[in-house]
């Protein structure tokens, strides 16, 4: 079992790719729930299993699941899940930054600007973005104890927290000042910066064309009116990856190069203030324990010596490495279980077998 | 002048950059001079291959090897120095804040810089690139398929100027079977052959492109092997046996090509690639890669 903090509201899911985020994440959210919580689990891409366990549709709206009970069991628990749909995201977010402020009709201008569809198809695309807008959504509706956050496939789990740095930037006062039309641009300040800005311009033109200058100006200028709210919207969903009541869980395998990774991640993340409480070493062979080796050695069956030798040696490096986590942060691992069954009873029992190391 | 590009791609943690230093070596040893590139912001191969250094500009790593890694914002800044000229006006634009954040989000942009850079020895912009063939440790399937749509996606959106010119080289020879080449490595699980699958489709439908495929980390065991194992083990390792099955029997119902690549049990770099290049060498039964 994984120890979270009483106070902890949030927990967020990171790692490379197919480590077992969403597993995890799933896991999680099963044992919380039984503990008598409402869990909310949001997910980005549940394997055709974990999503028939959990019975999730691919349709951006809440589910609740029915949570695997023992004879005589009771839990006052619920568990929701969800699997995210990044374009309805990207638009509920725009929608929402506009609401009061914009009419439906600049609204659609927008949406119908080139750039505006390029860029959301780019953003909901990478899913950095809109994984943490509507973490947020939720987050602040208040409707549930937990919010279990499964992060996308990514390269480095950089891209995920800098989207709010990167998107606050396109908000930016400044990128938007150079296309705006106001008459009180003439301070002398306002004069100096626009005329650099005139040659950057320029040399814009020069790299990319007229067409794109255009292309942008008509972008910046749809969202000049709204781009408070939704900069205001971006900055708290940053505070919210820095909240005192945010956690984040490092999942990773057992391979080297994963563990070497997951130990840079693990400092530079704790370097940037976010709160990395956890790390869950996944996949771990347990049944390497119930081999018999005698009786393999005397097998001869070259190959599967090899392997389980193989396993061994992951452990052992294991071993070697985990003192560079284990000062800073709870290790734990989860083992290894057979690909055939998954349940949503799997998923509880993965929860349980969660052990710290 | 380079005449071949090799992208490897496939979904997180199959094993891409190793692939990609994989055939790095096949090819070099085919006596051609080999750029090995990755598309990282943080090295992967600088602690994988034990380099002292990795940077934009190519560092030896093995005979008839060199490897960089490249970053999007590298590419846009020698394609802005090359078409401003002036190191000046570079300069302002660089420097600007500003411009720097809006680089950092403009759609597309860095992507068709990656992609520029791919393609800009044969179209001969640029400076020169002394190699053969680039193979280019690429992203995971999702935003592979954002970068290598980027310049016709912007073609679309900028008809006219030297931005939209440039997009419509680059996008033809992305669509050049002679010239891009791409690989995609799975593992013998239902995710990533799903993944699979998926970009196979959009490869043949938007690119016109049949990519090789790599099945990786094969235990090729049976399940005889595991047969006087532990109930326990042989529970798990009979479920892995089964999902090779039920993988290669996918891969051949969508008449997909495939190589398949043993788990090496090694935890050492160069021990791995020797162990694959040994296996692909001998079979010569199995599809050449490339
Ligand atoms: N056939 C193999 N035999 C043994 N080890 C392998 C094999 N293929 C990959 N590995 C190991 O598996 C690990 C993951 O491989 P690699 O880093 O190449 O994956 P990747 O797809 O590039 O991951 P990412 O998505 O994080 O970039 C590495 O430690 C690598 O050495
Ligand atoms: N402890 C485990 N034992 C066995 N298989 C696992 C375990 N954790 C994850 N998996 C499997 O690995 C695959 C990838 O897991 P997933 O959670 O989708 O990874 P991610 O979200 O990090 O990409 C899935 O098929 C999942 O069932
Ligand atoms: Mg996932
Ligand atoms: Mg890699």
């Amino acid at each position: 079992m994984i120890q979270i903090g009483k106070d902890t509201k949030t927990l967020i899911c990171i790692g490379t790719g197919g480590v077992g985020k969403t597993t995890m994440a799933a896991s999680i959210g099963v044992g919380l729930a039984l503990t008598g919580k409402k869990i909310l689990v949001l997910t980005i891409d549940p394997s055709k299993r974990l999503a028939q366990a959990l019975g999730l549709k691919p349709d951006g709206d809440l589910h609740m699941v029915t949570l695997p009970l023992a004879a005589g069991e009771n839990t006052s628990g619920e568990l929701w899940s969800c699997v995210i749909d990044h374009k309805k995201a990207f638009e509920h977010f725009i929608r929402e930054g506009a609401r009061g402020i914009a009419s439906d009709e600049k609204v659609n201008q927008l949406l119908q600007n080139k750039l505006y569809q390029q860029l959301s198809g780019k953003l909901s695309g990478s899913q950095d973005f809109t994984s943490l807008i509507t973490l947020y959504r939720y987050v602040i509706s208040n409707q549930f104890d937990f919010v279990i956050l499964d992060t996308p496939p990514a390269q480095h789990t950089w891209s995920f927290l800098q989207a709010p740095e990167k998107i606050a930037h396109l908000f930016n006062d400044g990128i938007t000042s150079w296309f705006r039309e106001d008459a009180q641009s003439s301070s002398l300040f306002k004069k100096i910066l626009n005329a650099g800005t005139a040659q950057v311009l320029k040399a814009l033109e020069l790299l990319t064309g007229s067409e794109f200058i255009r292309e942008l100006s008509a972008f910046f200028l749809a969202i000049q009116k709204w781009q408070k709210p939704l900069e205001n919207y971006v900055m708290n969903c940053h505070r919210l990856l820095i909240s005192q009541q945010t956690e984040f869980v490092l999942v990773t395998g057992l391979d080297p190069s994963r563990l070497k990774e997951a130990e840079k991640l693990s400092n530079e993340i704790r370097t940037q203030g976010y709160r990395l409480t956890s790390v869950i070493i996944n996949r771990v062979p347990e049944w390497l324990i119930s081999v018999d080796f005698k009786k393999v050695n005397a097998n001869k069956n070259l190959r599967l010596n090899q392997i389980i030798q193989y396993y061994q040696s992951l452990e052992n490096e294991l071993q070697k490495r985990i003192h560079s986590f284990s000062s800073r942060q709870n290790v734990y691992k989860c083992h290894e279980f057979s690909q055939t069954t998954e349940h949503v009873q799997q998923l509880k029992e993965n929860f349980k077998s969660i052990q710290r190391l | 002048m380079v005449k071949k590009a090799h992208f490897v791609t496939g979904k997180g943690g199959v094993g891409k950059s190793l692939v990609a230093a994989l055939l790095a070596r096949l090819y070099s040893l085919k006596t051609q001079q080999i750029l090995l590139t990755e598309l990282a912001e943080i090295s992967f191969y600088k602690d994988y291959l034990n380099l002292n250094e990795i940077s934009y500009t190519p560092t030896p790593w093995m005979p008839g090897v060199d490897v960089s890694q490249w970053s999007g914002e590298d590419c846009l800044k020698e394609y802005a120095l090359h078409l401003l000229k002036v190191k000046k006006l570079y300069e302002l634009f660089f420097e600007n804040p500003v411009t720097r954040s809006l680089v950092d989000v403009a759609p597309g942009l860095s992507e068709l810089a990656i992609m520029g850079k791919v393609t800009s020895s044969p179209r001969r912009h640029g400076p020169a690139m002394d190699y053969d063939q680039l193979v280019i440790d690429a992203f995971a399937t999702g935003h592979f398929l954002a970068l290598l749509g980027s310049p016709r996606a912007m073609a679309e959106t900028i008809k006219f100027g030297p931005m939209g010119e440039q997009s419509r080289s680059i996008d033809k020879l992305i669509r050049d079977p002679q010239y891009t080449h791409i690989h995609i490595v799975t593992l013998a699980e239902e995710l990533p052959i799903t993944e699979t699958l998926e970009l196979c489709q959009s490869l043949k439908k938007d690119f016109a492109i049949t990519p090789t495929i790599y099945l990786n980390k094969l235990l090729q065991l049976s399940a005889k092997d595991v047969s006087e194992l532990s109930a326990k083990a042989q529970d798990i390792l009979l479920s892995e046996i089964e999902a090779e099955e039920n993988a290669k029997k996918i891969l051949k119902k969508n008449k997909l090509h495939f190589i398949e690549l043993p788990l090496v049990t090694s935890l050492s770099t160069p021990e791995i690639l020797e162990a694959l290049i040994a296996q692909l060498s001998h079979h010569s039964h199995s599809p050449e890669p490339l």
